[in-house]
């Protein structure tokens, strides 16, 4: 029973870390009607800029906050001077540059910070563990947990109760509306892919410590997010978070009794779900 | 001015067909030998194909690019770490570049399928690593092993572990799920018999896998004495580091049964080092002067010493080249009698090919790492604390007939 549990504690803190990712893939997907495979490669960003802010300011919790806005600018520049210029052209034109995008990214890793993967430690206040009764459990993983948690629920917050939140959700729903309406659309374009970059970006920070840093590690980041936008319905945030959440437990519990079908289960969960609703878990379309 | 004929433009039609059609493998017969290096430069092994085809080249360009006072056309072909890949690329290169040679792929799963390949076309394979089919149950005339057998691994590993820690009897495995990590679970297992070794658990998990934590939550349960771990590069990275976060190294002691040596080591931080034990087929330190020359030159070209991948790429093609020289002809059928049976002072020190099963017969090495404070420099990773090489016993070889050409 005990291992359950510590199963599915870990379910959540992986879950949460997913659900970060699909989030963000999914703002952009929904606002932006673009298949972002560059999104692997941001997050991959994020954890490298966090190793190189810890290493040249020395304090992780800086790093933490400086790294996902390294990401953020990126996801500004390249919506910006990229994205921008093929929203006229067909899907199979931002998939193609997207998709390139994500190679430049990883070959870019591979220039700055090397071929060989790293080893990042968590701040010397979250090493070690913590006993809870039933489990003993990293001090670390608890922090991830909390802490995305808590940033899903702000980049809910900010979607659902602010107005630049609701001109967010409205562009998902019907953009040409929005723009009659006399909200710069750009802008709003702009600003969701950042935050989307954002997401990825301060997922990958906070994935460093657990698993490292490799030139690759966003490739199967991607693949998991896409599967969390597809499970929770396109352009549906309540359905990101709570397939994130969905997909991480259910690798967990499977992992304690069949642990060769731990990848499987998450497309497997994916495939089972969109039998039964085509549409994803929340979504209407 | 004369003017084409119908006849004449008939006559270079089918001399061009002719040309065009000619099978590729008879233009490249003129001078030249052409050797494939089959490396991952995607998939799961990507990050290993480049460190591969640098050892091979190392070797190639020792001997200037020659054997048999001809030149030697370097190859490569991307495997993608997959099967149907590696064996259509390594086809197209024996069909269209005339490569009789064939060194890789990196992975034991895609390696046997390539195996066949090999066997079908009659053309020689190298290969390096972790199954112990090569050399056993689908052995055929065509192909050789050069790491050590899953066997004398696993003897090396647990033997002399067991000697600096004979109370750790309770193991709890975690195994990459392909060919490799069965074979060096196996004798793992057949092995720690003979000390008692109760394994308490034994999880096996896919390859390229990154998610530790519910393996070693695992682990943590069955409350072991020691945690094995029999996988490799960057599912080994990730399962050391994901120990240590759990707490459970340095407290226990981790083995990385079959590691890649420095590769491996250089991405986990020292303080995960601590405690860990690593098998591995090279590390840099071994005192051979093969290893010096080989260790020396390769630093001064990539700054990092070389780790298992380029070693075993460098050392396998010295083999072959070796093979060409015993048998002064670059004939299939001679290079791999003359492989058979090949005795070389190398990398690792002494080899010999065992003529039976193309197995090679050679030292595997245990390392254990050092602790933060006794690093000497920032590679000082560990010292070889053991070397064995007991071979496969009779009773467990597989080959038992290599068969024919």
């Amino acid at each position: 029973m005990s291992l359950l549990a510590g199963q599915i504690l870990n379910g959540i803190a992986t879950g949460m870390l997913y659900a970060l990712m699909g989030l963000g893939l999914s703002l952009i997907t929904g606002i932006l009607n673009i298949p972002n495979f560059a999104h692997g490669a941001l997050f991959a960003v994020g954890a490298y800029l966090l190793a190189t802010a810890v290493n040249v300011l020395g304090n992780f919790w800086i790093g933490l906050v400086v790294a996902p806005l390294g990401v953020a600018l990126l996801g500004l520049a390249i919506e910006y001077a990229g994205i921008r210029r093929l929203y006229a052209a067909g899907h199979d034109y931002q998939l193609l540059f997207t998709f390139g995008l994500s190679l430049i990214l990883a070959e870019g890793i591979i220039l700055v910070w090397g071929p060989v993967g790293i080893s990042h430690l968590p701040p010397e206040i979250l090493r070690g563990g913590v006993d809870l009764g039933f489990t003993f459990y990293p001090k670390y993983r608890l922090f991830v947990m909390v802490a995305a948690g808590l940033l899903v629920f702000l980049t809910w917050l900010f979607l659902e109760k602010t107005r630049y939140g609701a001109i967010m959700r409205a562009g998902i729903e019907n953009k040409e509306m929005v723009s009659l309406l006399g909200i710069d659309i750009h802008l709003l374009f702009t600003v969701a892919f950042a935050l989307g970059a954002w997401l990825a970006g301060i997922a990958g920070a906070l994935t460093a410590p657990i698993r490292g840093l490799s030139p690759g590690m966003g490739v199967d980041m991607l693949g998991i997010a896409f599967v969390v936008v597809a499970l929770g319905g396109l352009g549906n945030l309540l359905g990101a978070i709570a397939a994130g959440l969905l997909i991480g437990v259910a690798q967990a519990i499977v992992a304690a009794y069949w642990t060769e079908a731990s990848t499987v289960v998450i497309y497997a969960v994916m495939a089972g779900v969109l039998l039964v609703r085509p549409q994803g878990l929340f979504g209407i379309r | 001015m004369s003017q084409f004929k119908r006849r004449d433009v008939l006559k270079i039609g089918a001399l061009a067909a002719t040309a065009s059609s000619f099978p590729a493998i008879l233009r490249a017969q003129s001078k030249e030998i052409v050797i494939l290096g089959l490396w991952d430069q995607t998939g799961a092994f990507a990050d290993v194909g480049p460190l591969n085809d640098r050892g091979m080249k190392m070797a190639l360009e020792e001997r200037d690019m020659k054997i048999l006072g001809r030149p030697i056309k370097y190859v490569t072909r991307d495997g993608g770490t997959q099967a149907g890949t590696s064996t259509r690329r390594t086809e197209e290169a024996v069909d269209a570049e005339g490569a009789k040679f064939v060194v890789g792929p990196w992975s034991s799963g895609v390696a046997l399928a390539v195996s066949e390949v090999a066997k079908r076309k009659k053309v020689v394979h190298l290969f390096s690593g972790g199954t112990e089919d090569i050399s056993g149950s689908r052995c055929h005339r065509y192909s050789f092993q050069w790491a050590a057998s899953p066997y004398t691994a696993a003897k090396t590993v647990v033997d002399n572990f067991m000697k600096a820690n004979p109370k750790a009897k309770r193991w709890h495995l975690l195994v990459a799920d392909y060919a490799f990590g069965w074979s060096v679970e196996k004798y793992i297992k057949e092995v720690g018999k003979t000390h008692g070794i109760e394994f308490v658990g034994a999880d096996r998990h896919p390859l390229g896998e990154r998610e530790f934590s519910n393996y070693v939550q695992k682990a943590a349960a069955n409350k072991p004495d020691v945690v094995v771990m029999i996988n490799f590069g960057g599912d080994a990275v990730a399962g050391a580091r994901e120990i240590f976060n759990f707490g459970l190294t340095p407290k226990l002691p981790l083995i990385m049964s079959w590691s890649s040596g420095v590769e491996e080591l250089v991405q986990l931080a020292p303080e995960i080092r601590e405690n860990l034990w690593v098998g591995t087929n090279f590390y840099y330190t071994v005192d051979t002067p093969a290893a010096k020359n080989f260790v020396k030159n390769y630093q001064a070209k990539f700054k990092l010493p070389p780790g298992y991948a380029p070693s075993a790429a460098y050392s396998m093609t010295r083999m072959l080249l070796a093979g060409f020289d015993k048998a002064k002809s670059d004939d299939v059928q001679a290079v791999v009698k003359a492989l058979e049976g090949l005795e070389m002072n190398d990398i690792v020190g002494p080899m010999r090919v065992d003529g039976a099963t193309h197995q090679t017969l050679r030292p595997y090495f245990l390392l254990r790492c050092k602790a933060k404070g006794a690093m000497k420099h920032e590679l000082d990773f560990a010292d070889v604390v053991a070397t064995g090489d007991a071979p496969l016993p009779k009773e467990y070889a597989a080959c038992k007939d290599i068969g024919s050409f």
